[in-house]
This record gives C-alpha cells, sequence and structure tokens, in this order.
C-alpha cells in the first residue's frame, strides 16, 4: 500500500497533467497562436481566435480527455473480470459491433451525426448477444465469456471486413479512420461525460471487491462476496464504458490495455488509487495523442489511433523493462 | 457460540462419491483432522462446508440456516477457508493482500480503520511476518506465501475455519506454530477448525476429531483417541502402520516400503 503522503503527491501530478494538456490542446494547432493572441482568444470567446478555441480546440480536448478515461477504466474493469493483464476494452466484441454498426451506416450513407447512435445500438447488440450466450446455467466460468466474446469479436470482424470490400473508395477513407480512433469530428456529448461520472463512482464504490476478485472467484466468495452477480456487473460496466468511448471517437487501440498497466506498475493494484489514476492520466494520455495527431503533420491530420499506438507501445516497454529491473 | 453442521449430507464430484449421507456437528471447542489419500476429496468436502458448492443432496447448516440460502457476505463473517494453493495473476503488497481479510467486515465505501490495520499488524507478526508489509506477494517463497494465507485468515477472524492442508510448504517449526495457533484460538473458546491433512501425526498431536473418508462415499468419524489406531489407519491409506509409543503421545509411521 502506498504512503497517504505519497498517494497525494501522485493525484495532484496526475490532475495538474490533465489540466497541462488541455491548456496545451488548446493552444496548439495548425494555427498557432502567440501568447497575446491565446489570452485574447481565452477572454473573448467571440473573437474568432476565441471561436477557434472555444468551439473547436476545447471541446475536442475534452472529448479526448473523457474517451481516455473512459477507455482505460474500462481496461481495469475488463482485466479483473478477466484476470488477465492481456484484456482490454474491446477484447469482447464491444466494439465489433460498434464498428460494424457505424461502417453499415457509411455505406448507405446516414448523416454522419446519427453514427455514435448507431455504434451505441451496435455496441448493445454485442452485450446482448455474449451476454445471453456466455450466462448458461451454472457457475461463472471466465472461459465460457472470454471465448464467446472473442468469437463474437470474430464474427464483426468478418462482417466488417465485408463492408471493407463492398464500400465505395470515396468512403473507405472515413471508414478506415473510424478503425484506427479518430478525434477529428469529436465533440463531447454531455450524457458521455454523464455515464463516466456514475460508472466511475459505481466502480469506487466497488474497488474494494474488485481487490478481492483479483485474487480469484474462489477467494472473493470465500471473503463475501456474490461473485456471479459481481462479475456480471462488471461485464456490464466495462462494456458501457467502451460504447461510450467507441461511439465517440472509434476504435482507438492500446490506451485502455497500456493505461491500466503503466499505473498499476507506479500507484499499485489497489483499485480505491488505481481507478481514479487510471481515469486521469487516460485521459491525459488520450489529449496529449490527439494533440500530437493533429499538429505533427499539420495541416494533415492523423487518426489519433495511430498515435497511442506508437507512443504507448515504447512507453510500456520501456516501462515494463524498468520495473523488472527494480523487482 | 456459532455452530456449523451438516445432515444427511452427499457430497460427488465427477461422478465419484465424496461422502454419502454425512452428518457431523462441528461444536465450538473441537478441532478436526480431515483424512483421506490423494483424490479421495477432501477439498471437495470443505468447498461444500464451505458452501461454495452445492451438495447433491442434504444441507449445510450455519447456526440451523441453510449456508446455501444465506448472504456470502454474512457467511464471510462466520466461515474462512485458507485454501490449498493461492495463485496471484496481480501484484500486490503483503499488507494490501493481509487486510483483504478484513473485506466482509467493511461496507461498501467503507475504508480499513486503525483497528483493522493493527489486526493485520497482530496477524503478520503472528506468522512471523512483520517487516513484510511492504513486500510484493509475488516475490514470497512458498512457506511465505503460505503463511501469509494464513495471516489473511486470522484477520477475517471466523468462528469456523476450514483448513485445506494448512502446514503445506511449511518448515517443522512453523508447522507446528500453526497447527499450535490454532488450537491455542479454539482452545480460548467459540472457535471450530476442520483441518485436511496429510500428515497423521499433526492430527494426533493437535486435533480432538477426526473425519476419514475411505472412498465410495464411505467415511467414520469420532474422537481422536478412538479413531487414530493400526486398523483404521491401514483402511484408510492401504498401507501398513505401525504405532509407537512416544514420550510426547502416539507416533504412526508406514510399516513397510
Amino acid at each position: 500500500m502506498m504512503p497517504t503522503a505519497h498517494r497525494r503527491l501522485v493525484f495532484f501530478l496526475l490532475v495538474i497533467l490533465s489540466t497541462a494538456s488541455i491548456i496545451m490542446a488548446a493552444a496548439a494547432g495548425s494555427v498557432s497562436l502567440g501568447w497575446e493572441q491565446w489570452t485574447n482568444a481565452l477572454l473573448h470567446p467571440d473573437s474568432e481566435f476565441g471561436e477557434l478555441v472555444w468551439r473547436l480546440r476545447i471541446p475536442r480536448a475534452a472529448a479526448a480527455w473523457t474517451v481516455g478515461a473512459l477507455l482505460s477504466l474500462s481496461g481495469c474493469l475488463m482485466q479483473v473480470l478477466l484476470r488477465n493483464p492481456l484484456a482490454d476494452p474491446y477484447i469482447l466484441g464491444v466494439s465489433g459491433g460498434a464498428s460494424f454498426a457505424t461502417l453499415l451506416g457509411m455505406t448507405i450513407g446516414v448523416t454522419t451525426s446519427l453514427l455514435p447512435a448507431l455504434a451505441w445500438a451496435g455496441s448493445l447488440i454485442s452485450i446482448l448477444i455474449v451476454f445471453s450466450l456466455a450466462r448458461g446455467e451454472g457457475p461463472w466460468s471466465r472461459t465460457r465469456l472470454l471465448l464467446t466474446g472473442v468469437v463474437t469479436a470474430s464474427g464483426w470482424a468478418a462482417l466488417i471486413s465485408l463492408l471493407l470490400t463492398l464500400g465505395s473508395d470515396s468512403s473507405l477513407r472515413g471508414m478506415l479512420f473510424w478503425l484506427i480512433g479518430d478525434l477529428s469530428y469529436a465533440r463531447l456529448p454531455s450524457w458521455a461525460l454523464a455515464t463516466l461520472v456514475f460508472i466511475f463512482l459505481i466502480c469506487l464504490g466497488l474497488a474494494r471487491s474488485l481487490n478481492v476478485l483479483a485474487m480469484g472467484e474462489t477467494t472473493a466468495r470465500l471473503l463475501g462476496e456474490p461473485t456471479r452477480k459481481l462479475l456480471w456487473l462488471v461485464y456490464l460496466l466495462a462494456s458501457i464504458l467502451t460504447a461510450t468511448a467507441v461511439s465517440i471517437a472509434g476504435n482507438i487501440g492500446f490506451v485502455g490495455l497500456i493505461v491500466p498497466h503503466l499505473m498499476r506498475l507506479i500507484v499499485g493494484s489497489d483499485h480505491r488509487v488505481l481507478l481514479p489514476a487510471a481515469a486521469l492520466f487516460g485521459g491525459f494520455f488520450l489529449v496529449i495523442s490527439d494533440t500530437l495527431a493533429r499538429t505533427v503533420l499539420a495541416p494533415r491530420q492523423l487518426p489519433v489511433g495511430v498515435v497511442t499506438a506508437l507512443i504507448g507501445v515504447p512507453l510500456f516497454l520501456l516501462l515494463l523493462n524498468r520495473a523488472r529491473v527494480k523487482q | 457460540m456459532i455452530e456449523l453442521a451438516c445432515k444427511h449430507l452427499d457430497v460427488r464430484i465427477g461422478g465419484i462419491d465424496v461422502a454419502a449421507d454425512l452428518s457431523l456437528e462441528l461444536t465450538p471447542g473441537e478441532f478436526w483432522g480431515l483424512l483421506g489419500p490423494n483424490g479421495i476429496g477432501k477439498t471437495t468436502l470443505l468447498k461444500c462446508l464451505a458452501g461454495l458448492s452445492p451438495p447433491a443432496s442434504g444441507q449445510v447448516f450455519l447456526e440451523s440456516r441453510d449456508i446455501n440460502e444465506l448472504p456470502r457476505k454474512l457467511v464471510a463473517r462466520h466461515i474462512g477457508m485458507l485454501q490449498q494453493h493461492t495463485v496471484y495473476v496481480f501484484d500486490s503488497s503483503v499488507m494490501q493482500t493481509v487486510l483483504t481479510g478484513r473485506h466482509p467486515h467493511l461496507a461498501y465505501w467503507e475504508r480499513e480503520g486503525p483497528n483493522d490495520l493493527q489486526k493485520a499488524h497482530d496477524a503478520l507478526k503472528a506468522v512471523e511476518l512483520n517487516g513484510f508489509a511492504g513486500r510484493s506477494v509475488t516475490g514470497l517463497s512458498g512457506g511465505e506465501a503460505r503463511r501469509l494465507a494464513f495471516a489473511a485468515l486470522l484477520v477475517q477472524d471466523p468462528e469456523i475455519m476450514l483448513l485445506d492442508e494448512p502446514t503445506n510448504h511449511l518448515d517443522l517449526r512453523h508447522q507446528v506454530q500453526i497447527m499450535g495457533m490454532i488450537r491455542d484460538r479454539i482452545g480460548r473458546g467459540g472457535l471450530t477448525a476442520i483441518a485436511a491433512l496429510h500428515d497423521i501425526n499433526l492430527a494426533a498431536r493437535y486435533c480432538s476429531h477426526i473425519l476419514m473418508l475411505l472412498g465410495n462415499g464411505d467415511w467414520i468419524a469420532g474422537r481422536r483417541e478412538a479413531m487414530l489406531n493400526e486398523t483404521n489407519l491401514e483402511k484408510l491409506y492401504g498401507c501398513p502402520v505401525e504405532m509407537i509409543q512416544g514420550r510426547n503421545g502416539t507416533h504412526f509411521h508406514p510399516a513397510a516400503g
């Protein structure tokens, strides 16, 4: 367990990082602003640069932060649920359903504003398919859930490939960006933020139960957890988090896998500390990644999923290596 | 005084009868030894008594209420089980792991208080793991992990302790220490324990009662003095046993081989 003072310092730093990343995102972009222009823009939302900062950059950064936090929380939950440190938010096919529905919408030419709703519907269908097939009678079986989820995900992947081969060349680019994960058109709907806050609070209440659950179902039951109910609840919460994130920004990879790991290395595995730390760092990480995605090759914009992978993979390997040396 | 009892219990696993028509009362003050050859179903029976797996028929009662109908949290405040193996997938500190024993005693949003921390420190000290609080559980030796699991059980502080081979991986001194600790806690009153054991001599020295699983659902149970003799043990293990009277009581050894 971390000493309280140490824990406070970590949280203080994480809050600073998140805030700083959003400020940086508001300042950086293909139109570079001087310090004076920038403060002016912040103070006068109606000016030309004010519109740019308040209407485009800050909403996009807020969306990025929320998606990062959603995916990181979902990753933490999935790893406990499957008791496997390799689990990520997409492993059980939630994003597959969302992707298929969205790409289908793009193929038949649904207006862009309806795509998040379609993604949500696709996720929900996938969640319900996996839930009803894996539930069965008798005790909870992690293997059954994992296999059902993974096979469902493969099914969606096949359907997505089919749509990609049938799609017109003009729509392919949009589809590809969505599949890699892209925040170009992302805005932060208030319901997504509400979902994040609401589920985060539930998870914080369950945090000690999650600690016990991470030690295995039998141990958890012996310590008083009704594991069957608890595990399905964790499955549903993680799936809703994933569905919300995917409906905003597509399949952004690596955040939900790497952030929980990084935070476990830094703050330890007590979920009462891990969950808020992962949410804060996940938000920070995605805001930075997205800022890079739109500035590195400006005015060209990269899908943020490319950047998360390019930063995430070496960072993760480095930290993992350092942690092993320390041990 | 909390009592665990079973009536007309049939326990089966994978088509094998572990115990048929088993009726027992584990009265506070008793320390039961559960003996039987490998694979006879000792763990299965303990799990059934803990309410982890429902019996084929019959019932397990905690204070005359069916254990499978009670909320798990309530059960966990009265029954604790030391499992045969502990596998840690996620790393965690020794202190955090031992504190999980307080889980059933705390509400959802509640944090461990000074009282809980004190209990954890006392338990770590009792198993000689003081100074290990900040260590990682994945770096512990087999015996240390075993003592940590026992410390978590002490912190859970149940009236009924189900112990699946508590002395596994332990050296001689720690075997005696842990068995002695269990006997002393029972002696202080209000507690019961049942331990699956392979060491007949530990059972002979510490247990007050013995339950033997003979296979095909057959079982015999009773006070230690009446149960531990050459005839019963030879029948149990299918191996000749020699009984030797020593200065500190009766000892059992394989007679051939």
